[in-house]
């Protein structure tokens, strides 16, 4: 194999890669806005249920999430393939930080505006949905960008499950060939290359909104 | 059964927790040196430093992990290094640049004034740094070592893959042996919840000190991410 063809492998792994995150990305932003708007506006119960969902999965390495629904789950029956348990999982887990940022941001809007907004008629989910949210937005750009940069990298676990992604392929590679050092700088490389300036966008925008907030 | 379970995965948890506290210590005395570092007055230091920090930052563990194992295994074969130090090294080098973030952003939270009224008095930089800047970035960088902790026990279970005899990889042989992947999982996660649940709850709480001892200065890293 020369090194372009260790490339062009590697590359169609990128693509497996950008499923992942991106699949994972998608079901962390809705599902991490489902925790923090039923820890915000539901009953007790559900929301002390919540804290210590989102507890859990933080808590817990995603690696044996992983290895919970892709092993684990098909002895009770239920058999999910490698992609969907590495979406689903890293998304859900993912997710359990994304809560807190929502969070975080939804505390950043004043408390008198929830106040009008239901003195003005809308129901509690009504005034968060349209009256707290929208102001809360811009606090919330910087994280998700962060999530989706921590989920390219998460991405490589789902190798441990059999994805062909850009590490199960590099470590393909490595055994096929034995060019180690080929393949390692192609890997750091396309990393380095989606990753490096996506850190330097987070914290432009991490910068413009602490500003905001803090003047 | 289940008692040798809790026994068998007890020895793999005691390799975690070794992994896990090199890994610490480690990552404290690197990222405070690349931290330092990413302050220099000297243009090309810094650059260097931050672009390395970077690059760390965009690698991914499993990713260090495997490429410290088989990249440098080729080469050091004869010298015979165990793979825990391997997985040391990899997890070290990921943890600190994190860690290093954690800290620059503490010793740029000291006031200016704080270097001004120390070069007034006759301080040179290095001292000032050492005995007025740094002792104030300490407390502030709390919440964010705490944090570290946690993501270190996490990440820790990524050297499975490189087979360090840590909890994990213990609990993958369990497995292959039983043919019970679901109960050993769910046993194996609960040993990890005990370790680290504590330490969330204390991340929670060293954040809101230092939160109401600063204002509103410190960012959220309680639930920051790797």
């Amino acid at each position: 194999m020369t090194t372009g063809e260790i490339t062009s492998d590697l590359l169609r792994g990128s693509i497996a890669t950008l499923e992942i995150a991106g699949g994972a990305w998608a079901v962390s932003a809705t599902v991490g806005l489902a925790f923090a708007m039923v820890r915000d506006v539901g009953v007790l119960p559900i929301r002390l249920a919540t804290v210590a969902v989102t507890a859990v999965l933080r808590s817990t390495p995603q690696l044996i999430l992983l290895y919970l629904v892709f092993f684990g789950l098909p002895s009770i029956g239920v058999n999910v393939g490698g992609l969907t348990a590495a979406i689903v999982v890293l998304g859900v887990a993912d997710a359990s930080f994304n809560a807190e940022y929502y969070r975080a941001s939804l505390l950043t809007v004043a408390p008198m505006q929830r106040d009008a907004g239901m003195s003005l008629g809308f129901s509690r989910l009504g005034t968060l949905g349209f009256v707290v949210l929208p102001q809360a937005m811009l606090y919330m750009v910087a994280p998700l960008l962060n999530s989706f940069l921590s989920l390219l990298k998460t991405a490589t676990l789902a190798s441990a499950i059999g994805v062909p992604e850009i590490l199960y392929r590099g470590q393909n590679d490595i055994q096929l060939t034995g060019r180690v050092v080929a393949v390692i700088v192609v890997v750091i490389a396309l990393y380095a290359v989606a990753c490096m300036p996506l850190i330097r966008l987070i914290s432009l925008v991490e910068r413009r909104a602490r500003e905001r907030l803090y003047t | 059964m289940q008692s040798s379970w809790l026994h068998i995965l007890w020895i793999g948890l005691e390799v975690t927790l070794r992994l896990s506290l090199y890994t610490i210590v480690f990552s404290i005395v690197v990222a405070a040196a690349f931290a330092v570092a990413s302050i220099s007055q000297r243009r090309l230091v810094r650059w260097t430093v931050r672009f390395v920090v970077d690059l760390l930052r965009s690698i991914p563990i499993l990713a260090l992990l495997i490429f410290v194992y088989y990249g440098l295994g080729k080469y050091i074969a004869s010298w015979n290094i165990d793979p825990f130090w391997m997985a040391v090294g990899a997890l070290t080098l990921g943890e600190a640049a994190f860690l290093s973030e954690v800290f620059r952003a503490g010793l740029e939270a000291v006031p200016r004034a704080q270097w001004e009224a120390a070069t007034s008095l006759g301080f040179r930089r290095s001292s000032a740094l050492g005995r007025i800047i740094a002792p104030q970035a300490v407390l502030p960088s709390i919440p964010g070592v705490v944090n570290m902790s946690i993501f270190t026990f996490k990440d820790s279970s990524l050297a499975s893959v490189i087979a360090v005899p840590e909890v994990t990889q213990v609990a993958n042989q369990l497995v292959s042996e039983t043919f019970k992947p679901l109960q050993v999982y769910l046993l194996l996660a609960g040993f990890y919840l005990v370790v680290i649940l504590p330490f969330t709850a204390l991340a929670g709480v060293a954040e809101r000190a230092v939160t109401r001892y600063y204002g509103l200065r410190v960012d959220k890293t309680s639930v920051a991410r790797n």
